[in-house]
This record gives structure tokens, C-alpha cells and sequence, in this order.
């Protein structure tokens, strides 16, 4: 008895996790009903039916959306990587002797360039919806770039701004470490990956350092937000907004 | 509760929805049985609804209605932890709210939401994919839209086509930047109407200034 019970549940998740209808003749409405017996009785199953579906959805979604976008970022890394040496190499072929290879392989390009923009489309999807904030704040492509330097948004969540601002410049700052070691001159990295951002890369120099500490702050929180609620606080992103253009009059 | 915070006169503007008048301020607030849900004061009977949180009440202080019955069947999109669902399902009390939000991290107070409420049926999907759940969701009488996304007018009418009831109202918050971020305001909310009319009525429209930067509310009605 008990087992056909946990049957019909079961088979009724899997039907409701299913339902993908192109548009149906009839109301689900009125069918369940007759199903059911009665509106109330309905809608009670469909109910309890939606919650469990949405703990199991969520469940698996929340484990793995990070890890998708910065698997998708290193994928397009790749991509570039081989486009750019298939590019090279047919320069180089084309330079000896025009053929119907080297016309393949403009075509090959060509398609890993669809590619390329499928990847950046999809990526940039994926960062609005798993970090709203950071992606309205650096949009999209360089949100999924900070994401992939931290390691997971929970690693990101808890950077101090100071960190933020220089992910990416990792290089250069062990340099210039180095550098003052020896009690040499050298200069610590203003900005990271943040830098690629058209607000501080359009500002006068002496400004940047300034843009980005404002920004890597407000990232700090982005982040967090993120990490936590994953909901869009639209002041966040005007804030940043007013920085520049203020910024850019003064 | 301080004498001068006391609730002075309340007007009753749409089924649960109340304009309370508490020491100096005028308050939005549903009648509710339920606890606060994302950190509004409860007084007495009521939630408070905030307009800076919920785009619906920034719409309903700037004096607009949209006649919302309590046995209406509700489709609302981009749903995210439920603010705004929360005051829907008090309003909507004896009908029913397919949630759709395709984030799962707000989603998961979406569901606790759905939980405590009878009358919510959460849905993790995309909204731009209503064939994704065509088989769950009905016929309904009311459309809700509250995405910021590019396409946010296309996925309204996609789904004004396949769920809205003949005479069915539809409510969209339209938020500029996100359509085209470097255009006018104004002129990305012309468009939006252009193309909004071509395929349903266009009740009213009007700007949510001063709760929220740069979004209009559109009303329309499917005839
Ligand atoms: C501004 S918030 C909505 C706030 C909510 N309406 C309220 O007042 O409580 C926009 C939500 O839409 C969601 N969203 C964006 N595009 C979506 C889509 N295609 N399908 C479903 N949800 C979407 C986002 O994840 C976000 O949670």
C-alpha cells in the first residue's frame, strides 16, 4: 500500500518535471480537476508536486551553477587559443600556396567563430542569473572573468575589496613584492581584471586608482549579495554609475 | 506602540490593500494572516508593503489600480524571493499564483514562501521557454512581469499568448537600461508601447519615479 503511494508520487514529480508542452489543447486546469475530483483537491497536489520538484531542482541547480559558468569562461579560453593559432597557421600556409585545404580551414574558422559567440551569449546568461549584481556592476563577460580568478562565488563572496580590485594583477604585484624586497622601486598594481571595465579604462589616469577602489568596494558587497540572496539591488549599480560620471566631469 | 505612531485612518484601495495613516506617514499595507517575509513591519493585521522594494507598490501609491480580484488565477514572472508574490497571494487569497523565477538562489525563499501561503505554486523555469511549463500553468486572468532582461517585451507577449484569458489583464514593469543601456529612457519606453499595441490593448502606462529610476509600469488588456 505504502509503495504504490510513493509510486504515484514519484511518477507524478517525474510527469510534472516533464511537462514540456508545446501549447496544449486543453487547460491543465480543467483535466486535473477531473482527475482530482475537485479544485481544491487539485491545486493541494499540484502544490505539494511544485515544492518538491523546486527542492530537487534547486538543490542540483545550486551545486553546480558556478562551476558551469567558470567551466564555460576556460572553454572559451580554449576556443580563443585555437583560434587564434588555427588563424596563424593558415596566414602562414596561405603565404605559400592558396588551396582548397586552406579554404576549409577559413571555413573551420568561421564556424569556431559561431562558436565563440554561442559561448559568450551563453555566459553572459549564466553570470546575470547566478550573480545579478556583479554582472549589472562589470557586465557579464568580465563578472565570469573575477568569478574564475576566485574560484567559486563563495570564495569571491568573502574577498575584502582590496583583494578585488587587484584579482588578475597577481602577477604583477608578486613583482613588485619582489622588487621592494631588494629595496628597489616598483609600484603595486591599482587594478585587476576590474581594470578591463570601460569605467576606469576611460578615465584619466590619475582618476583610475580612484574608480577602482569605489568599484572594488561595491563589488565586495555585489559579491556578497550575490553569494547570499542572489537578488538585483539596483542602487548598487547606480552608485557605481555616479561615481564615474562624476568622476569623468571633475 | 508609541500614541503618535497609532494607526489614524485606514483606506481600504483593492481587496486587502490598505493606505494607512500612521503618525505622519501614509503607509501601503495588505491585511495578512502571515509573518513578515523579507524583513517588512507587521502592525496589527497588516504587512507593510514597500514601494522601494515591490514595483507593484510603487505603482498602487502612485494612485494607479488594477482591479486585482481575490479569486483571480495569476501568472507572475521573475517572481525572485517573493517580495512582491507575498502581497499578490494575501490579495489574491482564494485564487492561485504560478511563480516562475529561473534563478535558484532567490528561488529557494520563493519555496518557503510556497509553503507557508496555499496558494502559490512555485516554478524554477525560464520564462522565455513558456513551453517548459505550458503543462502546468493555466489559463489565467492576470499577467505579472517583473524581468529585467532585453527580450522582456517578446517573453510578456509569448506568454500573454499561451496563458492570458481572454479580457485578461497584464501588468509589465519595464526597467530601461536593461533593454538598451546607452538609449534614452524615453525613448526605449516608446518603443516598448509601439510594440506592446500591436498585440494587446494598452490600458495606462506612467513612470515609477521617484521609488524607482528609469521603469514605467505598462497595463494592458488582451482583446
Ligand atoms: C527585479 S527582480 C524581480 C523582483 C520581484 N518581482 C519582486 O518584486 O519581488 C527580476 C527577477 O527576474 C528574474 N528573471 C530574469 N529573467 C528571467 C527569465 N527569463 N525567466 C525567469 N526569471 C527571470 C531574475 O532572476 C530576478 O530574480
Amino acid at each position: 500500500m505504502e509503495n504504490e503511494d510513493v509510486k504515484l508520487s514519484s511518477d507524478f514529480v517525474s510527469s510534472f518535471m516533464n511537462a514540456f508542452n508545446e501549447e496544449l489543447p486543453f487547460n491543465p486546469f480543467d483535466l486535473g480537476v477531473k482527475v482530482f475530483g475537485s479544485p481544491e483537491k487539485y491545486y493541494s497536489a499540484l502544490r505539494k508536486t511544485a515544492i518538491e520538484v523546486a527542492r530537487l531542482k534547486t538543490e542540483k541547480e545550486l551545486k553546480r551553477e558556478d562551476r558551469y559558468g567558470i567551466m564555460l569562461l576556460k572553454a572559451l579560453d580554449e576556443l580563443n587559443n585555437s583560434i587564434n593559432l588555427l588563424e596563424n597557421k593558415l596566414e602562414d600556409v596561405k603565404e605559400i600556396k592558396e588551396s582548397e585545404i586552406t579554404k576549409e580551414m577559413e571555413e573551420e574558422i568561421r564556424r569556431l567563430k559561431a562558436l565563440r559567440r554561442e559561448l559568450e551569449g551563453e555566459i553572459e546568461r549564466v553570470m546575470e542569473k547566478i550573480a545579478p549584481n556583479l554582472s549589472a556592476i562589470l557586465g557579464g563577460a568580465i563578472a565570469a572573468r573575477l568569478l574564475e580568478k576566485a574560484g567559486s562565488l563563495e570564495k569571491l563572496s568573502m574577498l575584502p575589496a582590496s583583494t578585488i580590485q587587484i584579482v588578475g594583477a597577481e602577477k604583477s604585484l608578486y613583482k613588485a613584492m619582489a622588487r621592494m624586497k631588494k629595496g628597489k622601486p616598483a609600484k603595486i598594481p591599482k587594478h585587476g581584471v576590474i581594470f578591463q571595465h570601460p569605467f576606469i579604462r576611460t578615465l584619466p589616469k590619475k582618476k583610475r586608482g580612484k574608480m577602482a577602489r569605489f568599484m572594488a568596494a561595491k563589488l565586495a558587497i555585489a559579491a556578497r549579495i550575490d553569494y547570499f540572496t542572489g537578488e538585483l539591488r539596483e542602487e548598487l549599480v547606480s552608485e557605481v554609475r555616479r561615481k564615474y560620471e562624476e568622476l569623468s566631469r571633475s | 506602540m508609541k500614541a503618535k505612531e497609532r494607526v489614524k485612518e485606514s483606506k481600504k484601495i483593492l481587496h486587502n490593500v490598505y493606505l494607512i495613516e500612521k503618525g505622519e506617514k501614509r503607509i501601503l499595507a495588505t491585511k495578512s494572516k502571515y509573518g513578515s517575509h523579507y524583513g517588512e513591519k507587521r502592525f496589527g493585521e497588516f504587512r507593510e508593503w514597500i514601494p522601494t522594494r515591490s514595483k507593484l507598490a510603487a505603482m498602487l501609491l502612485k494612485g494607479y489600480r488594477v482591479d486585482i480580484k481575490p479569486n483571480w488565477k495569476v501568472l507572475y514572472l521573475g517572481a525572485a524571493s517573493g517580495t512582491t508574490v507575498s502581497h499578490l497571494a494575501d490579495i489574491v487569497e482564494k485564487g492561485i499564483i504560478y511563480a516562475v523565477e529561473y534563478s535558484a538562489k532567490p528561488f529557494t525563499k520563493l519555496i518557503e514562501l510556497a509553503e507557508e501561503r496555499r496558494n502559490i505554486i512555485p516554478l524554477l523555469e525560464d520564462a522565455s521557454k513558456p513551453e517548459r511549463y505550458s503543462g502546468i500553468v493555466e489559463k489565467v486572468d492576470f499577467i505579472y512581469q517583473d524581468i529585467a532582461q532585453r527580450n522582456q517585451v517578446e517573453i510578456f507577449l509569448d506568454n500573454i499568448r499561451m496563458f492570458l484569458k481572454e479580457g485578461g489583464e497584464g501588468l509589465i514593469m519595464v526597467k530601461a537600461r536593461s533593454i538598451d543601456s546607452t538609449a534614452e529612457p524615453s525613448e526605449v519606453f516608446e518603443a516598448v508601447l509601439r510594440r506592446l499595441s500591436k498585440q494587446v490593448k494598452v490600458v495606462a502606462h506612467d513612470s515609477l519615479e521617484p521609488y524607482h529610476r528609469d521603469h514605467i509600469f505598462v497595463h494592458v488588456r488582451l482583446e
